[in-house]
């Protein structure tokens, strides 16, 4: 079987009820973007490879319902992620507001280290804007997170943003990183790493590959 | 013999390939009209490649292989030997057809919309499919250039609801007509609900094995124990209980936009035009306020739960009253019955499964586990490769036990597996698990060969039931009663 991928590791989208997180996880693996839409019931899988920096990134996303009776499930999801979108709407203040409680959560559930990123989803209903863009860029200062404004509708900043939360992921474990890279290098270790895939790949025998 | 079918059948279901594929019941809902050009060259690019075998797991092939909910038949040439025709001979079906459609082509508004989407069958007498479904044929002749696909635009948009209310009956080998065993069936019926004191026993054992679509709104409302048996207190329970949900309505309705309900009233108001976008009765703005007022009214006297259980219950509802199907042509009245009986009979049906939508959600949590147990007794083997890769079954099935399958199964599958729910004792709370256990161990195979972890959850959030009738709900529901009959009553059986 030939080598799919280098790296494998877990994003996660959170956020209120009705941001677009399922549109823009829509847009960025399939290009597809519905805007009447059908809501999330707990969790849902998505994956996609990407390339950043030479690594071929598996990257396995786990898109959860906003909804609050679902967030006992939902934040079961957490502890295994090792990247994870905040996401607001640019339309309703209310949902900027609560990226507090979000992050909070992201304290109290997921591993440290883990990568966070704001984002203001929606960006191109202007006319409906209630977040300016300023206040998106302070709340992410405050919590030292990068911030993108996206728009599932028109494609802006989807691929941008994926893949900025990728290599951030990638650098917070870049000793792991320059293991594989050393030995995607050398045929041997090549194929030592296609032997290690006709492994399951489950998050515990995969150490090598991935980092949970 | 039973297992010799269900293996000539699954050889029909697609396998998921490995590759990324839309998530079914998530992500995939119709395409907005307005949008649908835009986007057309885009998805070709996408879906051009792994075309081939990627059988059903598009959107577009989703929505070309359940176009025949909205029309049973449509693409048959048995078309018009469904159940309503059967009676008469052809030729005068296919005039009282045309017929039928030149009335409603003058009762719709919007006639722009509408296209016949097929051409075995003369295209004048081809009965239209709701406007989604329109669409996404368009799309799926677009993107995958299906030469069977004929286009004509000159037939008017077909009612939603009176084929909806067909879908009920669809077999999966293409509606063939009524059997006689089907009308003595029927009319078993139609002599119990007419009786003066319905024998409730004996309709449950009649509508196990399905409700013929004729009868079952008034066999649900019964079945659900919202009508009472005896059919002199019929109207007046159902005057007193209507009179009763719209006092509520008057008496809380009003408090939607304060503060303490507000959170409550966004977020219905956001969920319920993504509840059911593939069926364009949801998008009605008057069926939506329906919605509104009654998941409200419920989810202050209970707390909150799956919408889609609403939707789906008040629409099978509808069926009875409706036969020229535009919401704002129905009588206030009889929008108001509809409403109202919906009202209650959900709130029954949900009773007996509160602890699943309680504070995080114990039942569901617990049906899970149950159901873990129960596969590790019956298949070892799925429940094996399940732990060698690490899946779940939180995963997948927590969406089975939270939507009862709804978002896993055609709708016309869920009206019939309702039919069997309400007539087993403890249906939805009980029964569900097994039926979940069948479910799963139906797509043995497939599961058994997927190798990784992503391809296990893709196979398992997306499960190709598109093409699933009656036929295969009757085989799935076969299997769950036999696996209860063997399980159900010797916990030590299936308990580690």
């Amino acid at each position: 079987m030939a080598k799919q991928y280098d790296v494998l590791f877990r994003l996660l989208l959170i956020g209120d009820s009705g941001v677009g997180k399922t549109c823009l996880l829509c847009r960025f693996t399939d290009n597809e973007f519905h805007s009447s839409h059908i809501s999330t019931i707990g969790v849902d899988f998505k994956m996609k490879t990407i390339e950043v920096d030479g690594i071929k990134v598996r990257i396995q996303i786990w898109d959860t319902a906003g909804q609050e009776r679902y967030q006992t499930i939902t934040k079961q999801y957490y502890r295994r992620a090792q990247g994870i979108f905040l996401v607001y709407d640019i339309s309703s203040e209310r949902s900027y507001q609560h990226i507090m409680k979000w992050v909070s959560d992201v304290d109290e559930y997921a591993p440290e280290g883990v990568q966070k990123i704001l984002i203001g989803n929606k960006a191109d209903e202007e006319q409906k804007r209630q977040v300016g863009r300023e206040q998106g860029q302070q709340l992410a200062k405050e919590y030292g997170m990068d911030f993108y404004e996206t728009s599932a509708c028109t494609n802006l900043n989807i691929k941008e943003s994926f893949t900025r939360l990728t290599e951030l992921v990638l650098q917070a474990h870049r000793k792991e990183l320059d293991g594989v890279r050393t030995r995607a290098s050398n045929e041997m270790a090549l194929a030592e790493l296609e032997e290690d895939e006709s492994k399951p790949e489950g998050p515990a025998n995969s150490s090598k590959t991935c980092w949970c | 013999m039973a297992a010799e079918n269900s293996k000539q059948f699954w050889k029909r279901s697609a396998k998921l390939p490995g590759s990324i594929q839309p998530v079914y019941g998530a992500q995939h809902p119709p395409l907005d009209p307005r949008l649908t050009k835009n986007f057309i060259k885009e998805r070709s690019k996408v879906n051009a490649i792994p075309l081939k075998n990627k059988k059903a797991s598009s959107f577009h092939e989703f929505a070309r292989n359940t176009s025949d909910a909205w029309d049973i038949g449509d693409d048959e040439e048995e078309d018009f030997s469904s159940p309503s025709f059967q009676t008469l001979n052809s030729k005068v079906a296919l005039a009282t057809a045309a017929q039928v459609l030149e009335n409603h082509s003058k009762l719709r508004l919007k006639p722009e919309r509408s296209q016949s989407t097929t051409s075995d069958v003369p295209a004048s007498y081809k009965v239209i499919k709701s406007s989604s479904d329109a669409q996404l044929s368009r799309n799926s002749s677009d993107t995958c250039l299906r030469n069977t696909l004929h286009k004509q635009q000159s037939l008017p948009l077909r009612p939603i609801i009176p084929l909806v209310a067909r879908i009920s009956d669809q077999n999966a080998s293409g509606a063939p007509p009524m059997t006689v065993r089907e009308k003595t069936r029927l009319e078993k019926f139609r002599q119990l609900l007419s009786s003066h004191n319905t024998d409730l026993d004996e309709l449950r054992k009649c509508s196990w094995p399905g409700v013929p679509r004729e009868v079952r709104p008034v066999t649900w409302r019964l079945l659900s124990g919202y009508l009472p048996a005896n059919t002199e207190r019929r109207k007046l329970t159902l005057q007193r209980k209507r009179e009763e949900y719209f006092g509520f309505i008057e008496q809380y309705y009003d408090s939607r936009n304060e503060e303490h309900h507000q959170d409550t009233y966004r977020q219905i108001h956001i969920d319920i035009p993504r509840t059911n976008p593939l069926i364009p009765l949801f998008q009605q703005p008057l069926v939506q306020e329906i919605f509104e007022r009654i998941l409200f009214i419920w989810a202050i006297r209970h707390p909150a739960s799956g919408e889609d259980l609403w939707t789906f219950f008040t629409f099978c509802f509808t069926e009875e009253d409706v036969e020229n199907f535009d919401v704002t042509n129905l009588s206030q009245d009889m929008l108001r019955s509809i409403e109202a009986d919906s009202f209650w009979c959900m709130s029954k049906l949900l009773d007996g499964i509160q602890d699943n939508y309680t504070f995080a959600q114990p039942g569901i949590q617990k049906k899970v586990k149950a159901l873990e147990e129960l596969v590790s007794r019956i298949d070892e083997q799925v429940h094996n490769h399940f732990r060698r890769y690490e899946v779940e079954y939180l995963q997948f099935a927590f969406r089975w036990m939270n939507n009862l399958l709804m978002r896993e199964l055609p709708l016309r599958c869920t009206i019939r597996l309702w039919d069997t729910y309400q007539s087993e004792p403890e249906g939805f709370s009980h029964f569900h698990l097994y039926v979940c256990a069948a479910f799963l161990i139906k797509w043995r195979k497939e599961i058994l060969d997927e190798e990784d972890f992503q391809g296990l959850l893709m196979l398992l959030q997306n499960l190709p039931t598109i093409h699933w009738g009656n036929e295969e709900i009757g085989l799935l529901l076969a299997e769950a009663y036999r696996l209860k009959y063997m399980f159900a009553d010797a916990p030590n059986h299936y308990r580690r």
